[in-house]
């Protein structure tokens, strides 16, 4: 894996500096990767609709759910190598500001979500500064620490519902025109977030701000000597990726009906989030989402499989172990060391 | 998806055809099979299992002249809302589940609502006690359990016949669930005309609760409510005892209804607690089994006493049996209207559902039912002695 990255590094070292925001543009436009994201999006979007099968569409918003999370957890983890356990209090807590302010102000959806993704990414900042100091296991700790004080305190936010959380009604879609487009306009804006994450972690592997958290993944104490702000950069990522998880966040809550602190606040699907990054690579824009995709299909298809269905926590967990111990670039790494033409396509 | 049109189209054609074939009714649910609600959702499990197997042994549901046969498709929702609309849409669209279980816990029955609703399908709730999810305009769910406001009415009930004029005191678990229900059960002791004497809410980790007694004491109070867990319930009875506390009455909740309580010796006397179901209560149903009969037929099976998630997931079923019948028909707009109109009496006690559309599918029949730990013959034991059709003692006041 670092060798790779340190390519990547390499790779994006070559760029003069000094362009125009157009020229910036047309780079971008001439690669074929951004492109591969967009039609991938495209195409998950549209899929369900096309084959005119529900139960698709909800497997794929999961889906969709799971990359968002591991895409944003990878800017962290992949680039800034920094283990943010406590990635899902982003989720959670962008998820109850989005929808407390769906329900109880009636403002609209996408304002709604948007301003949870605002509120999540300052306090994220503001966090950021303090927590950002610590290094391994103690920022690792310090983030769970994040996650179950935001927990805490939610439980006993009465205006937020306590600790049974916030119950939406069936009126709550009528916005959207009653529940049945309501849950697919959340699809597509899912499906949407889950795209522009993707293009988010493109754009910031190939900018020099990119470069200097690369940098600071590689050895944090030379790129600061190089001149590499560092506790602002990592505070900024730190902030980025809390952003759309955010967004995610209220999205998903909203199409669920209910939001309670047990739920938002779960530590597992942060766990779960860096198991996807691990299975599909860490570092890499493709890893998270190939990573993403195998673990709900794998779960899905163990828990519907009639063989399988009593043992599939056994079975998933088994698999994974042997994922970490044999392939530990992930797939995408794997695949890579093997197919060097691959790196082009799949970044 | 081709394929089951095909399959559907053929069925279709068979169906209409002379050779009739079996009808079956299916119905969907999600069960926690593992995570920690695998304990309560389980023995839920074999009550829907043990109903299912008594319904297709007597040949079936009987509607409109046929007979359906009940066939379940369910799966596991690991505890957790994550799955659970993509299991209940799958169950609707994908195995044509014609009516719907919820599944265990209020979160979880919120979030299958949404799906249902949609849809519009039936979903029988059992196991969901928390009461804001009847009151979001929900159609077709129909709640089978007492909810949480409710759970010390029987208690003020038996208050009101001894003593009208008790002086109460509140003394309570500081979680949600104790604190809804110690402040549900507070508006209605007013309403009724008792005096509030104290209100004191302390920690789950509580060990001491001398200072609180004291001033239960020198609150004058006749009769103490509240409690919470297992715990901190167990330790209040103790000390209320040891420091002679001398009230009338004392009803706590979940605590004394664990076996454990016995332990207490002394301590224990007295004591009641509010339950959804006991196994030795006495109602007269109106169909299906007695509760005598219920709790042989389920020990005999699955060799453990029922409690009442199991007693809850089997009568829940039969009031959908039941209005399946009375509708002569699968459809979900017929059955959901005979549910409205449901106001029977099954060996779990009383079913009614709320139509008021603001908080439509609510229980309204059901009573929980209080249990007390009597001495008998010098040993103690759990009896019910409230409400009145159901006792199996007098209470002791």
């Amino acid at each position: 894996m670092p060798s790779s990255i340190s390519q990547d590094v390499a790779k994006a070292g070559t760029f003069k500096p000094q362009r125009s925001f157009a020229d910036e543009i047309y780079r971008h436009v001439r690669e074929p990767f951004p492109w591969l994201i967009v039609i991938f999006t495209a195409v998950v979007g549209l899929a369900p609709v096309v084959m005119d099968d529900v139960s698709l569409r909800e497997s794929l918003l999961l889906a969709a759910v799971y990359v968002t999370l591991a895409s944003n957890l990878n800017l962290m983890i992949g680039y800034a190598e920094y283990v943010n356990f406590g990635n899902i209090v982003f989720f959670g807590l962008g998820g109850y500001i989005g929808v407390y302010l769906a329900t109880s102000w009636h403002v609209n959806l996408v304002l709604s979500v948007l301003a949870g993704g605002v509120c999540v990414s300052a306090l994220a900042y503001l966090f950021g500064r303090g927590i950002l100091g610590l290094r391994g296991a103690f920022f690792a700790l310090a983030t769970i620490g994040v996650n179950e004080a935001i927990h805490a305190f939610v439980t006993n936010f009465e205006p937020w519902g306590g600790a049974t959380g916030i119950y939406l009604s069936m009126d709550a879609y009528e916005p959207l025109g009653g529940p049945m487009s309501g849950l697919w306009f959340c699809y597509y804006l899912l499906v949407l977030v889950m795209g522009l994450s993707l293009l988010l972690s493109y754009a910031i592997k190939t900018s020099k701000f990119g470069l200097g958290i690369l940098a600071i993944g590689q050895n944090e104490d030379a790129a600061a000597v190089l001149g590499v702000p560092t506790p602002r950069y990592k505070a900024i990522i730190y902030a980025i990726s809390g952003f759309l998880p955010a967004v995610a966040g209220g999205l998903y809550f909203f199409k669920s009906g209910i939001i309670e602190p047990n739920g938002a606040f779960d530590l597992t699907t942060s766990i779960e989030a860096i198991v996807m990054i691990m299975l599909g690579g860490a570092g890499t824009i493709t890893g998270p989402v190939i990573g993403a995709f195998l673990y709900e299909e794998l779960r899905g298809f163990l828990l519907f499989s009639e063989t399988f269905s009593h043992l599939q926590l056994v079975l998933a967990g088994a698999l994974l172990l042997i994922i970490v111990l044999f392939v530990p670039g992930g797939l995408l790494g794997w695949l890579r060391a093997r197919l060097p033409w691959l790196r082009k396509w799949l970044q | 998806m081709r394929k089951g049109f095909y399959l559907l189209a053929a069925a279709a054609f068979l169906a209409a055809g002379p050779a009739l074939a079996e009808d079956t009714v299916t119905i969907g649910f999600t069960a926690s099979q593992t995570g920690k609600l695998n304990n309560d959702s389980t023995s839920q499990l074999r009550g829907f299992e043990l109903w299912r197997d008594d319904v297709n042994a007597k040949g079936g549901i009987k509607a409109g002249g046929k007979s359906y046969k009940v066939k379940f498709v369910s799966y596991d929702d690991e505890s957790q809302g994550t799955r659970v609309q993509q299991l209940y849409t799958r169950l609707i669209t994908q195995d044509k589940a014609q009516f719907l279980f919820s599944p265990y816990s209020s979160g979880l029955v919120a979030t299958a609502a949404i799906i249902s609703e949609q849809y519009g399908k039936v979903m029988m709730s059992i196991g969901g006690a928390e009461e804001k999810t009847y009151k979001l305009g929900n159609k077709y769910l129909f709640q089978t359990y007492t909810g949480a406001s409710q759970y010390l009415a029987g208690a003020l009930d038996v208050l009101k016949h001894k003593n009208p004029k008790a002086k109460i005191a509140f003394v309570y678990e500081d979680d949600p669930f104790s604190k809804a229900v110690a402040q549900a059960t507070r508006e209605l002791a007013k309403k009724d005309g008792f005096t509030v004497a104290l209100e004191e809410s302390y920690s789950s980790s509580t060990t001491d609760f001398g200072p609180i007694i004291n001033k239960v004491i020198s609150s004058g109070a006749d009769a103490l409510l509240g409690g919470g867990h297992y715990a901190d319930g167990s330790t209040l009875a103790r000390q209320l005892h040891d420091q002679k506390a001398k009230l009338k009455w004392v009803t706590l909740l979940v605590a004394p209804d664990s076996p454990n309580f016995s332990k207490l010796g002394d301590s224990a006397v007295g004591i009641s607690v509010p339950s959804q179901w006991e196994p030795q209560v006495t109602y007269k149903p109106d169909f299906g089994p007695t509760p005598a009969e219920f709790a042989k037929e389920f020990t005999a099976k699955y060799k453990i006493a029922p409690g009442y998630h199991a007693a809850g997931g089997y009568s829940g079923a039969m009031i959908l049996q039941h209005a399946i019948e009375k509708a002569g028909s699968i459809d979900p707009k017929k059955v959901a209207a005979e549910l409205n109109k449901t106001d029977v009496t099954t060996f779990f006690g009383k079913c009614k559902f709320s139509t008021d559309p603001k908080s439509h599918g609510l229980q309204i029949g059901h009573t929980m039912v209080l249990a007390q730990w009597q001495m008998k013959d010098g040993k103690l034991v759990k009896e019910v002695i409230w409400p009145d059709n159901a006792k199996t003692a007098n209470i002791m006041y």
